[in-house]
């Protein structure tokens, strides 16, 4: 079995698994877990978009 | 009880560090499950695993503690190869099963490479946040 996801996916999963031990590690409290994570989250999307534009745009 | 006892045993380690940070790496996890964090440790061992199931079934190759002449090369080589080392028990059962994903220039295996080296980082951190919870340095 193999899987063939592409860089978005890839980025995705790897924004997720990051995201969560990111908020557990860093945060002392439950709720401020969740909140760092969904932050990191949101984060990683603005950089995934961000820089998918710019080489876009670079690219042309 | 007196000061001096109290203080003593607030600064004294939950458990063994030693023991914490090897089982930590061996089972992504299983460090702060030992120290009865077991949301938390169930969570890790998730993340880390799946990162290295993915870049596995994406067939990632994995870093070899070798490289080329110039030091970027060798740099990038043994790090990764600290990176995928640093998953544990995954590493060395794929390590130990002979895992050779085909010596291919694809795209997809490079991605899974990189979840592999993901999967290692994110436990190193699992780790030290298990020692700083042994040491009392958080909760």
């Amino acid at each position: 079995m193999t899987l063939n996801l592409d860089h978005f996916e890839t980025s995705l999963l790897f924004a997720v698994f990051s995201s969560v031990v990111l908020g557990i590690v860093t945060k002392r409290t439950t709720d401020e877990r969740v909140k760092y994570g969904l932050y990191c989250f949101a984060c990683f999307l603005a950089a995934l978009f961000g820089i998918g534009w710019f080489m876009r745009i670079l690219h042309g | 009880m007196p000061a001096t006892t109290v203080a003593a045993t607030a600064t004294e380690p939950i458990r063994s560090p030693f023991l914490v940070i090897l089982l930590a790496w061996l089972i992504p996890g299983a460090g702060h499950f030992l120290l009865g964090k077991r949301g938390r440790a169930l969570l890790i061992f998730a993340c880390v695993l799946l990162s290295f199931l993915f870049g596995v079934l994406m067939r990632g190759p994995l870093f070899q503690p070798s490289g080329g002449a110039d030091v970027l090369s060798k740099l990038i080589q043994y790090g990764g190869f600290l990176g995928d080392l640093a998953a544990g028990i995954p590493y060395l059962l794929v390590s130990f099963f002979g895992y050779a994903p085909p010596d291919s220039a694809s795209h997809v295996s490079d991605y899974g490479s990189k979840l592999i080296v993901a999967a290692g980082l994110l436990n190193i951190l699992a780790m030290v946040d298990a020692y700083e919870i042994t040491t009392r340095q958080k909760e």
